[in-house]
């Protein structure tokens, strides 16, 4: 990023590269929405080739992107009025597919579908550094300069978004015995 | 009683973020207590199954708008280095905008779209495509009349999976008709499993144009109990934009056990209905 910054443009390809599918999952885990997903996609590494001059090399590049990937949701909640929690319907993945047989098929697809619906029911702030912890895979350290707040309020955030999603899930699960 | 152990810790044994000591320590503790070791089996489910949700790709086409994109960009850069100030500016405004790469693809695909009907329309004979046709639609039909028989007896079966199977079949079924709606809304009613009345709400909302299915899917909101089917009613109303339902869903908000991520959600349907 530091030459990109330095105006070897082509270089963006490369990042681009690197990280376009990890950041696209997290666009559409966080909205649920394939189309604008890839909208924001685009829209970040725009973001970043406009405002390259303020990428310090201090933290990683990484983090930067997550950074900049929050505020383009945050501007696209905006501009849509719709909490990314209320995802589309027809989004929710777990469909019952031509690959899916047996019952075992059938009852993992169909907990994966009960833990998306209990994961759609979190805060955004939860969801997110769910997102960021399990999906991503960055670190608390990694997550605490994305989020912009401490390593310890991380820690205290994912443990409260893992209760939550627990105790929605395991209702559900209670209910059938 | 109630353990004092750090459960923060049970969180970060999830995701690998101790040193050696904080996870021999976790190790030792949950070894001896009953609860932790419980609260950490079913998170480590719970991450576990995380796993298997699916990442979908990016879309076809990804690259090429990126490189679009790019392009543009170094082209709009080089020109900014030669243009006077005033012309910089409606250069940012205008060029820059990834909404014109958007508009650009988007008409691209429409006129190709286009030209493939125009060259496709052209050909052929109207009268044997026409007996052609027919024997078609009739062979639909009957195809589509046998799904609608498997589907209303795989509801019946006893086992869950069974029944999802049966409410698979709906997407394939061409005409639905008032006995299939009954069918589903009875069964995201009185279905004792939850996931089969959550994927039976999903089938319904593919029919919300149909006003029977509407009024049903309003007067099911209060039937429901598990949190998750609750959350997924304040969604699909909203999506929907069913005003009907502000009455139900405020109902909703006066049961005192409602679960409290599940409160906020509809309090949030009910303000962006009214």
């Amino acid at each position: 990023m530091l030459k990109v910054r330095s105006g070897d443009l082509d270089k963006m390809a490369l990042l681009f590269h690197r990280h376009h599918r990890p950041l696209y999952g997290f666009l559409f885990h966080m909205t649920r929405q394939k189309e604008a997903s890839e909208d924001m996609l685009q829209n970040v590494f725009y973001r970043m080739l406009r405002s390259r001059h303020t990428f310090t090399g201090e933290g990683d590049f990484k983090t930067w992107m997550y950074f900049i990937a929050r505020n383009v949701i945050k501007d696209h909640v905006k501009k849509t009025s719709r909490d990314p929690g209320f995802h589309d319907m027809s989004e929710l993945a777990g469909k019952i597919g031509a690959d899916v047989r047996t019952d075992e098929q059938v009852e993992r697809k169909l907990e994966i579908k009960a833990l998306q619906q209990a994961l759609g029911c979190l805060s955004p702030d939860s969801r997110e550094v769910l997102i960021l912890s399990r999906f991503q895979e960055l670190r608390h350290e990694e997550i605490a300069r994305v989020l912009d707040i401490s390593v310890g309020a991380v820690k205290v955030r994912i443990h409260r978004a893992i209760n939550q999603l627990k105790e929605l899930y395991l209702s559900s699960e209670r209910e059938m015995k | 009683m109630k353990c004092g152990f750090d459960k923060e810790l049970l969180t970060a044994w999830l995701n690998d973020q101790l040193t050696g000591e904080e996870r021999a320590s976790v190790d030792t503790h949950v070894a001896g207590c009953e609860d932790c070791r419980r609260e950490l089996e079913n998170s480590r489910r719970i991450w576990g199954l995380m796993d298997d949700i699916p990442s979908p790709e990016p879309p076809a086409g990804t690259l090429v708008r990126f490189n679009a994109m790019l392009d543009t960009y170094k082209d709009s850069v080089a020109a900014d280095e030669r243009a006077p100030g005033v012309w910089r500016k409606l250069r940012q405004l205008f060029i820059l905008q990834p909404g014109f790469a958007v508009a650009y693809s988007l008409l691209l695909i429409v006129a190709g779209l286009g030209l493939g009907h125009w060259l496709g329309g052209s050909g052929g004979t109207a009268a044997a495509g026409g007996a052609d046709k027919q024997q078609l639609a009739a062979l639909t039909t009957q195809v589509s009349e046998m799904r609608e028989l498997m589907m209303k007896s795989l509801l019946q079966n006893p086992s869950a999976s069974e029944r999802i199977k049966g409410i698979s079949y709906t997407s394939e079924i061409t005409k639905v008709d008032k006995s299939v709606i009954e069918a589903l809304l009875t069964t995201l009613n009185d279905d004792p499993n939850v996931n089969v009345r959550l994927m039976t709400l999903e089938a319904l909302t593919h029919y919300a144009s149909n006003p029977a299915v509407r009024a049903g899917l309003v007067e099911s909101i209060g039937q429901q109990e598990s949190p998750l089917v609750q959350a997924a009613m304040a969604d699909v109303m909203l999506n929907l934009q069913e005003k009907n339902a502000i009455k139900p869903l405020r109902k909703l908000l006066q049961q005192k056990n409602l679960n409290a991520l599940v409160r906020n959600k509809v309090e949030a349907a009910i303000a962006r209905l009214i």
